[in-house]
């Protein structure tokens, strides 16, 4: 098998659903998780304060974060919803299988491929930027134009799409045929958008119209989605899962895909503020690999009620995750890009910018960009927000953590107050020459704007 | 400060701290020295769940410290409340309205619509919750079993939300819309598509979900 999976491990995970002790999911939530979490956080001392900067180089403070997920994660493991039960592995277990995971995969084919590499807090190495529009509703009329423009771009080294608003003109319905023909439908635009822009490798994010395993089996069988496109699996928080993605995971082991597990840890949810979070980043990434051995380990904090990982507190707590994966482990890790603002503002700017200076010198591998305006707007998103990402993460490869603090202040600073009642911005057909696909002038030169600002501000060529 | 005043203070600061007998010693002193159920329920439990319910909307508390207060307040009913109201024969505890609440079919996230739930409940709802990836005909059949006066729906997925139109289409077709105020919310939802569906509302958090229930049973 591929990917530094192994058959055996996808056994053991599927015999401890069947297996484990039965818990109610109240105990799970309140605490399996909630307890669990808060004692853990209190024997390692982990705190994250206010105060904080939003970029921490406290290497010891990453390491005993670590250790505190590894323990936990050796308590905790992960609840099956369909069971009920917890799955569990012991740490020597958790050891083994973290042990034999990949520090470096190349994905796509062709002339089109992308090799992550397992990044070092600081290290000055390359960061892949998965980009598109994640998750943002399009209609099929718009669906190729609006994915072209991204797909353009070179910067964007593997490519995620947009969801399908309805498809052959009919409502899209989870986990029935249509959700099938959706999915096929997708794989076929997406293979067109592919050949339009001369990529026909780039690795593709998949299957994004898939919210159950019909989805996400019809997109990847026989000529469909292929082995080296990245298919998803997630956790529901906190580190649950069920059935459909544990079959999804036995699919991707079988048709030896690559796979990028994520899920999305609430700030002020289960586990708590900021230090819960970035204990949860660690310890969720490590029963995510025991659980579906994902290539790619994706991580999107969320706040509980404004629904964006780039709230200031999140952001502290991602970054603090990420040193500690990337010193302690081979995880090819990436934070997730939800701003609140959309296209069209340059709050969006900040917000993404943000997010790509903390993460890339806290040793993300690739960053997943962006789902713009929190993914709630039909059409609201932009190539110009990945880009933006894209010049901000390679401008400050092998930075230090101290000089990067600043700048994410700086941008924080300019968005943190208007989070509380997003700018929306526009959808896409009015910042962009829906001939061209260019940006329109005016939208264009709000990106060139905040490019000369950070310019000008830090000394960064963009 | 009254003295009522200065037990809801007491109450409030027990709640936070999650310290169920002393909160079910503390209803029960109050009780004792005269004070009637509902009294201690309007002028100490409600506030002091109300408060807790601000706190969790600015985050100075977390959603954990909020289960363990609606616990705790679910114990001193069980405990103190409900048998004195029952040995008094006196008039009960007002419920704000009853709602059943749910995922629809297909989406397995549960965190807002648990959020929605307590932050319900802490408002003095009464609160039926069905769970996540719930059939439209559950929703339906159960409405109808508890008499509920609110239909709550969630969704995070666009792809889920034909199971909410079916809810609205089994209650035209069994002639019971206009018995329910069906409300709903989730990242996939607007306030578009529920003004599409006829919904009764729209809330985008927990808090706008609250006050929306409020409004109807009003």
């Amino acid at each position: 098998m591929k990917n530094g999976m192994d058959y055996e491990v996808l056994l053991t995970a599927l015999d401890r659903a069947e297996n484990g002790p039965v818990v109610d999911e109240k105990i799970w939530d309140a605490e399996i998780i909630g307890k669990n979490f808060r004692e853990t956080l209190k024997k390692y001392d982990i705190k994250l304060e206010k105060d904080d900067p939003y970029v921490t180089a406290d290497d010891d403070l990453a390491d005993r974060l670590w250790e505190a997920g590894m323990e936990l994660a050796a308590k905790t493991g992960v609840y099956c919803i369909d069971t009920k039960r917890q799955m569990q592995w012991t740490r020597d277990e958790l050891e083994k299988i973290l042990a034999a995971m990949p520090d470096k995969v190349t994905v796509g084919a062709g002339d089109d491929t992308a090799t992550i590499i397992h990044r070092e807090p600081e290290e000055d190495s390359h960061v892949v930027i998965y980009g598109g529009p994640f998750g943002i509703p399009i209609t099929e009329e718009l669906f190729i134009p609006f994915h072209e423009a991204y797909a353009r771009e070179p910067l964007i080294e593997i490519f995620n799409m947009g969801t399908l608003l309805s498809t052959r003109g009919r409502m899209i319905r989870a986990g029935s045929p249509w959700e099938s023909i959706a999915a096929w439908q997708e794989k076929e635009l997406a293979f067109e958008i592919l050949n339009r822009v001369g990529r026909p490798g780039l690795a593709m994010g998949c299957v994004e119209i898939a919210t159950t395993e019909v989805g996400e089996l019809a997109g990847t069988t026989y000529g469909g989605y292929r082995p080296t496109d990245c298919h998803k699996i997630n956790f529901i928080s906190e580190q649950k899962t069920a059935y459909h993605h544990l079959i999804e995971a036995s699919h991707y082991a079988h048709i030896d895909a690559f796979s990028e597990s994520y899920f999305n840890p609430m700030y002020g949810g289960y586990v708590g503020g900021g230090a819960g979070v970035a204990l949860a980043c660690v310890s969720g990434s490590i029963v995510m690999r025991a659980a579906y051995q994902g290539t790619l380990n994706n991580i999107g904090p969320t706040h509980v009620h404004l629904s964006a990982s780039t709230h200031p507190e999140v952001l502290r707590a991602l970054q603090l995750g990420l040193q500690a994966l990337s010193r302690n482990g081979n995880f090819l890790t990436s934070p997730f890009t939800r701003p609140t603002s959309g296209p069209g503002t340059k709050e969006i700017f900040y917000e993404t910018g943000a997010l790509a200076v903390a993460s890339t010198v806290a040793g993300c591998s690739y960053i997943d960009a962006s789902q713009s305006a929190r993914g709630t707007k039909t059409g609201h998103a932009s190539p110009l927000e990945v880009l933006f990402v894209a010049k901000l993460a390679h401008a400050v490869e092998g930075m230090s953590r101290a000089d990067a603090a600043p700048i994410v202040a700086w941008m924080v600073d300019r968005y943190k107050d208007s989070q509380s009642d997003p700018l929306l911005g526009k959808p896409f057909q009015e910042l962009h020459d829906m001939e061209t696909l260019d940006a329109k002038p005016e939208w264009q030169k709000l990106f060139d704007e905040v490019c000369q600002e950070v310019e000008a501000e830090f000394g960064l060529k963009l | 400060m009254s003295n009522l005043e200065k037990i809801q203070k007491d109450f409030l600061d027990i709640l936070l701290a999650g310290d169920t007998d002393k909160a079910v010693a503390l209803a029960k002193e109050t009780l004792d020295s005269g004070t009637a159920p509902t009294e201690f329920f309007e002028a100490c439990i409600a506030p002091s769940l109300a408060e807790i319910g601000k706190r969790f909307e600015t985050l100075d508390i977390f959603l954990p410290e909020m289960v363990t207060a609606a616990e705790v307040v679910q114990q001193v009913n069980d405990d103190v409340i409900t048998p004195a109201v029952e040995s008094s024969q006196s008039e009960g505890i007002t419920s704000a309205g009853k709602v059943i609440m749910a995922t629809v079919q297909g989406d397995l996230h549960d965190i807002g619509k648990n959020m929605v739930v307590l932050m319900l409940k802490v408002n003095g709802f009464e609160v039926i919750d069905l769970g996540t990836n719930v059939s439209p005909s559950e929703i339906v059949e159960r409405a109808e079993s508890e008499s509920a006066n609110i239909i709550g729906m969630s969704s995070l997925l666009t792809t889920c939300l034909p199971y909410m139109k079916d809810v609205f289409d089994y209650l035209e077709g069994k002639n019971t819309r206009d018995q329910y105020k069906v409300i709903m919310g989730g990242a996939a939802t607007t306030p578009e598509f529920s003004e599409e569906m006829g919904a009764n509302g729209y809330g985008h958090s927990a808090a706008e979900a609250v006050a929306l229930c409020q409004k109807i049973m009003a």
